[in-house]
């Protein structure tokens, strides 16, 4: 007590239906061991998605765990922590007034993520536990949460993801739609199904569910299955359940009454609350898939926190994932048939820039990646119209869900796509404006860069390849390589490098450097 | 179908009295030391006052409550009550005339008498009437039974005389009652003067003879002494932590209040003062009981420990100290290297006192959580060590348990203190009794958190641990570890249980667990492999169990068993449990391990646990149990049990009809577990401190 502990970190996950807290060592070799798992019921979930809020009885239920888990943390002399809420938290009304008391009866302050950050948590987890499972790198993968308010789907190749999103798929949210009415176990069960069917066609649209080989199940109600089915004397661990199997199960299960499975199971009423819906929407979901197993795995956001607490992470972070991420921006843009060839140049160019002004505008790997982003998807509002495209690009960039990035930082990379042609920034945009003063001068820095890289590829055409850049006095100078002619870009840059000019307070100039 | 089923089980209440007999063999064993004789007389009766309090007393309760359920072996609650009263009568006649005829001329022949008022010489006479004014009638307080004849309420257990009063004066008529209690606080012998060897008297005679003193203007016509026993349930309402102590407290009060269940009176009384009794106390016929002997004989106990004496008991086997402890090197540096079994009584105690006064003094020690079930009380070193490390600012979780049969008064005072020390103190979990056994250690290392644990089946106390054979495992091993921080985690109401990897946790699936591996020994049986069952336990009576142990056995799986005390499963049936047998073990020890090995195929799993296979141990309460995971330790236990099962001494074999026969050595050699086992350890621990080379451990400055 009293000592910290610089090599403990500690995930907090106020879910819908449990708050769980995860302690975990780092290591000398970096590698995590979980030392503690906690796990209260709070139906928070409950509340919000049939009240709209979330009651004082449950707020000091949250309070009393989250208590409870300080407690421990203190015992451990654990400092670096991460304290997330989702859906339930996220949608309630008084989702601040919660935040509040907690901060004030724990001390903990709980951050409300949303759901892309929870799926690229979720994600990140996965991605670890995928290391060690070599059997699933071939063929595709789908990975399912269903959580109490959302589940989250990710489509994998290998490990590289494919498609994802969140979809409005919670256990408690499902139950909720179907509960108030009266009627037998077996009515309700065709109803609930019927719920799950109608969420899983609009799950078919944004991803092919069909493709999957393998079918990656998470989640404590996926746990509790595969607890009860390999038997007593099984060990805890990740787990294969044949499809038949599986399907059987969550069959038998949705049969028996809530007052039955507590009893049969030994479990909480509010975990039996879940475990229908949840597992009826994994069934669903199986039965569009190839799968003949199921596999169980303990990979969870908590896991994905941990991941992130990592000492030096937040570049791992980006390293990690930045190739999931722009994989997924790629499949964004196919889905709205961009110039592939264009968007790469475009990036790479931007690259370039980037990195050879690191001196002047000293931002970080992520600020990279956010340009890398808008690189790609720069010109998909030219599936909408290609007049006022960046327009387009920007609200399909918006809400995109990409996979791996913050709602937040959707909205940087769609306000750096916004700005790749025509209108600079302006005081009268709103969406800029919505922006905080820092980001506003991220979002114009990094702008400024990919219209110059658009302008350079201006004829659509891979023509400037190989630039060498040197400065002479306050000018850039980039130097093409093996090009003749550069006047097309060169009356481009004219046009669209005066915000660079404005912010890096230095003037393009576009030299052709011939060698024989 | 039902009465074929029902006739499968022992009743549980004739099983226990059965258990109970086998207690009083080893008395009447004139092979035992005779005050090794006289222990075995006194726990035969502390034995049975336990049983009227708890088991009787439930019997009539259902009664009471028209509940004429039958129990699994059949019998309706009244046709039960009358076989246990028929039953405690066959026990308690030949246990006086044990006393009167067999245990007192032993012990006077080795110069150890009791004396009754007659027999004390001029001094000793002299001695006791100085006594008995100085210390004993200064606190004596009759109590006249006025005309309604409704004798007040009276403290169970403890010994009061009735006496029957006549006025001296002329022309008073009418006889009355009259209630002394004997006091308690004074001890129930009185050690003699003058004597050739030990000479004792009854506080009681002592107190009858000079009972005249008390009732001037009456004539004393008759003084006999009588106790009653009462039913001590406890009823519980659970609203906070605060007034359960306080509720717990006035709850102890009103248990005295109850009515008596059983009237024990001297074989002497008149007719008359019996039916004054039954009258006045409001009990029926039968629940007067006259005995032979001392009403209560647990202040015997003072003779069986007085010291000297020691050929008049057992060769004492003093507690080894393993041999893995013999070293230069720290607790914690010893466990983190390999899993430690300790088998009690013959391995001390003291290294699990030691690993919680290291932990108590160790600067990298974070945490120390512990349940605590019963302890010794206030000097027991494992609660000061605990306050030790609290005062240290360590944070120390404690739950005891306040619900611990006739134990509640001891516990509640140790409980403050702890809580004074600044220990975080839970007064038990809502609507279970935790009877898990668990330590759990949580040190700060250089290679980072390591959790030290121990697990057992018999209490935290350094003197039961003398005397009761109990398993203990102490392990640094990371998965158990977790387990147990999970576990603590859940009692404690900080989270839901976790999935365990080793630990198996009652109420919440531990009966599905063994049931599981017992099928599974079934299923193998079927597919030809290598099977048989092995355990031990206190008490054998969950239906659930006993079923899948006939269904193994019919599957042909070998199941021996080592039930001490109530075994409800019936073995050697045809076509039921042919292949199960079933021993019991009465000796100088309490047998009090619980141990379970499943061959499996060859590859054999060995558990411990801290639960009977009772439904009272696996709904309601909190248990563990442990596998015992390193091979070498494995085999040790197996080897005990087998060595168990080898007794031709103090074992019995449990017949088909329920009662238990001898087991012979015939042409074997002789075995008796209880002390071949300590020889073993002492071979041993000889072996091991022979083979390790002297360690030329330099000594620096400090």
């Amino acid at each position: 007590m009293g000592q910290t502990q610089s090599n403990l970190l500690a995930a907090i996950d106020i879910g819908a239906s449990a708050i769980r807290m995860d302690i975990a060592e780092v290591r000398p070799d970096s590698t995590l061991h979980v030392l503690d798992s906690l796990k209260r019921g709070v139906q928070l979930g409950k509340d919000t998605f049939t009240e709209g809020h979330i009651a004082e009885e449950s707020i000091r239920a949250a309070c009393e765990a989250l208590r409870h888990f300080k407690q421990v943390l203190d015992t451990y002399g654990v400092v670096r922590y991460r304290a997330v809420a989702t859906s339930a938290v996220r949608e309630s009304s008084n989702s601040d007034t919660f935040l509040d008391r907690v901060l004030m009866n724990t001390g903990l302050d709980v951050e409300v993520i949303d759901g892309q950050e929870e799926n690229r948590l979720t994600f990140t987890a996965v991605a670890e536990w995928l290391k060690g499972k070599p059997e699933l790198g071939t063929g595709k993968s789908l990975v399912v949460e269903v959580g109490g308010g959302s589940a989250d789907v990710n489509l994998l190749s290998g490990t590289e993801l494919v498609q994802s999103g969140t979809f409005a798929l919670g256990s408690l949210r499902m139950q909720a739609s179907v509960s108030p009415r009266a009627g037998t176990r077996d009515q309700q069960t065709r109803l609930l199904k019927r719920q799950i069917a109608s969420v899983i066609a609009n799950v078919k649209r944004a991803i092919e569910l069909k493709e999957a080989a393998n079918f990656i199940a998470l989640g404590g109600d996926v746990r509790f299955a595969a607890r009860v089915l390999r038997g007593p004397e099984g060990q805890a661990g990740p787990s294969l359940i044949a499809r038949e199997t599986f399907i059987e199960f969550a069959d038998s299960i949705a049969k028996q009454t809530i007052d039955g499975l507590v009893k049969k199971y030994s479990i909480s009423y509010m975990d039996a609350e879940t475990l229908i819906p949840a597992l009826l929407t994994y069934m669903q979901l199986l039965k569009e898939t190839q799968a003949k197993t199921i596999v169980v795995s303990d990979a969870s956001i908590r896991a994905g926190i941990l991941q992130d607490l990592l000492p030096a992470d937040q570049v791992k972070r980006i390293k990690q994932l930045s190739s999931q991420i722009l994989s997924a921006a790629r499949t964004l843009g196919r889905r709205y048939q961009f110039d592939e060839g264009h968007a790469e140049r475009v990036r790479e160019l931007s690259e370039l820039l980037f990195d050879e002004l690191r001196a002047e505008h000293r931002m970080t790997e992520n600020h990279r990646l956010y340009l890398q982003v808008a690189a790609i998807l720069h010109d998909i509002g030219v599936f909408v119209s290609s007049r006022g495209h960046h327009k387009h690009s920007y609200y399909l960039i918006a809400n995109s869900g990409l996979f791996g990035l913050r709602q937040r930082e959707l909205e940087i990379i769609a306000n750096i796509a916004r700005y790749h042609r025509r209108a600079l920034p302006q005081r009268t945009h709103t969406s800029y404006v919505s922006l905080d003063r820092e980001e506003r001068m991220m979002v114009s820095k990094l702008a400024a860069i990919l219209r110059v890289a658009n302008a350079l590829d201006k004829e659509h055409l891979p023509k400037v390849t190989d630039l060498k850049v040197t400065r002479e006095g306050d000018q850039l100078v980039l130097m093409a390589q093996n090009v003749s002619d550069l006047s097309m870009e060169r009356m481009a840059l004219a046009g669209r490098g005066e915000l660079f000019s404005e912010v890096f307070g230095k003037r393009i100039v576009l030299r052709e450097e011939t060698r024989t | 179908m039902s009465q074929r089923r029902q006739s499968l089980f022992f009743s549980r209440e004739l099983s226990w009295l059965e258990f109970n007999a086998r207690v009083l063999e080893e008395a009447q064993d004139p092979a035992n030391p005779i005050l090794e004789r006289l222990r075995f007389y006194c726990i035969f009766h502390s034995n049975l006052d336990e049983f009227f309090m708890v088991r009787v007393a439930s019997a009539l309760r259902q009664i009471r409550e028209n509940d004429p359920k039958p129990d699994p072996s059949g019998m309706a609650p009244d046709q039960l009550l009358d076989k246990i009263l028929a039953k405690v009568r066959t026990l308690v006649d030949p246990a006086g005339r044990l006393y009167e005829e067999k245990l007192l001329p032993a012990l006077a022949k080795q110069k150890i008498q009791i004396l009754t008022a007659g027999q004390l010489g001029e001094t000793q006479r002299r001695y006791v009437d100085e006594y008995y004014e100085r210390e004993i009638q200064p606190i004596l307080t009759p109590l006249a039974i006025d005309q309604s004849h409704t004798i007040p309420r009276l403290s169970a257990l403890a010994i009061y005389l009735a006496v029957l009063l006549e006025p001296q004066k002329e022309g008073e008529t009418g006889r009355r009652l009259a209630v002394v209690q004997v006091p308690v606080r004074i001890p129930g012998l009185i050690r003699l003067p003058e004597a050739a060897g030990v000479e004792v008297c009854w506080l009681t005679d002592a107190v009858r003879s000079r009972l005249d003193t008390l009732f001037a203007g009456y004539r004393v016509l008759e003084v006999s002494a009588f106790r009653v026993t009462r039913d001590s349930e406890l009823e519980l309402d659970d609203e906070g932590q605060e007034s359960y102590v306080r509720m717990l407290e006035t709850e102890l009060k009103k248990r005295q209040k109850a009515t008596p269940i059983r009237v024990e009176c001297e074989g002497s009384m008149s007719e008359e003062l019996k039916n004054s009794l039954i009258e006045g106390l409001g009990v029926s016929q039968p629940a007067l009981i006259a005995v032979r002997g001392p009403l209560d004989p647990r202040p015997l106990l003072t003779l069986v420990e007085m010291p000297g004496f020691d050929k008049l008991r057992y060769a004492p086997q003093p507690p080894l100290m393993p041999a893995v402890f013999d070293q230069e090197r720290g607790i914690f540096d010893i466990i983190r290297e390999q899993d430690i079994l300790l088998h009690h009584p013959y391995d001390s105690f003291d290294p699990v006192v030691e690993l919680l006064e290291t932990a108590a003094d160790d600067p990298d020690v974070l945490a120390i959580k512990q349940t605590l079930y019963r302890a010794s009380g206030k000097s027991s070193p494992v609660l000061g060590a605990l306050t030790r490390a609290a005062g240290k600012g360590k944070q120390v979780t404690v739950l005891v348990e306040l619900m611990a049969r006739f134990d509640e008064e001891r516990n509640i005072s140790w409980a403050r203190d702890l809580e004074d020390a600044g220990a975080h103190v839970l007064y038990g979990v809502s609507g279970l009794k935790v009877h898990a056994k668990v330590i759990l250690v949580v040190r700060r290392e250089a290679g980072g958190i390591r959790r030290y644990v121990h697990l057992g089946t018999g209490n935290y106390n350094e003197r039961t641990a003398r005397v009761y054979t109990d398993l203990g495992l102490m392990t640094a091993d990371p998965e158990i570890g977790r387990d147990a921080s999970g576990f603590f985690n859940t009692i404690t109401g900080y989270s839901e249980p976790p999935a365990f990897t080793h630990l198996v946790m009652a109420p919440i699936g531990m009966r599905d667990r063994i049931i599981s591996l017992i099928r599974r020994e079934a299923d193998r049986a079927r597919s030809g492999q290598p099977v048989g069952i092995l355990a031990k336990v206190n008490s054998l009576v969950d239906s659930k169990i006993i079923e899948e142990l006939y269904a193994a056995s019919t599957a042909g799986v070998p199941v021996r068993l080592n039930v001490r005390g109530i075994c409800c499963l019936r073995p050697g049936i045809q076509e039921v449990s042919e292949n199960i047998q079933v021993v019991s073990i009465v000796d100088r020890y309490l047998e009090h391990s619980r141990v379970f090995v499943f061959r499996n195929g060859g590859s054999m799993e060995v558990y411990a646990s801290s639960a009977d296979w009772m439904p009272r141990n696996l709904d309601r309460r909190v248990e563990l149990m442990f596998p015992i995971l390193r091979p070498e330790l494995k085999d040790r236990v197996v080897e005990m049990l087998e060595e168990q099962f080898a007794d031709n001494q103090r074992a019995r074999r449990l017949k088909p009809d329920g009662s238990y026969e001898r087991v012979t050595p015939g042409k074997a050699e002789p075995v008796r577990v209880q002390e071949s086992l300590y020889r073993r350890a002492l071979a041993e621990a000889e072996r091991v401190r022979s083979v390790t080379p002297v360690r030329f451990a330099p000594i620096e400055g400090a």
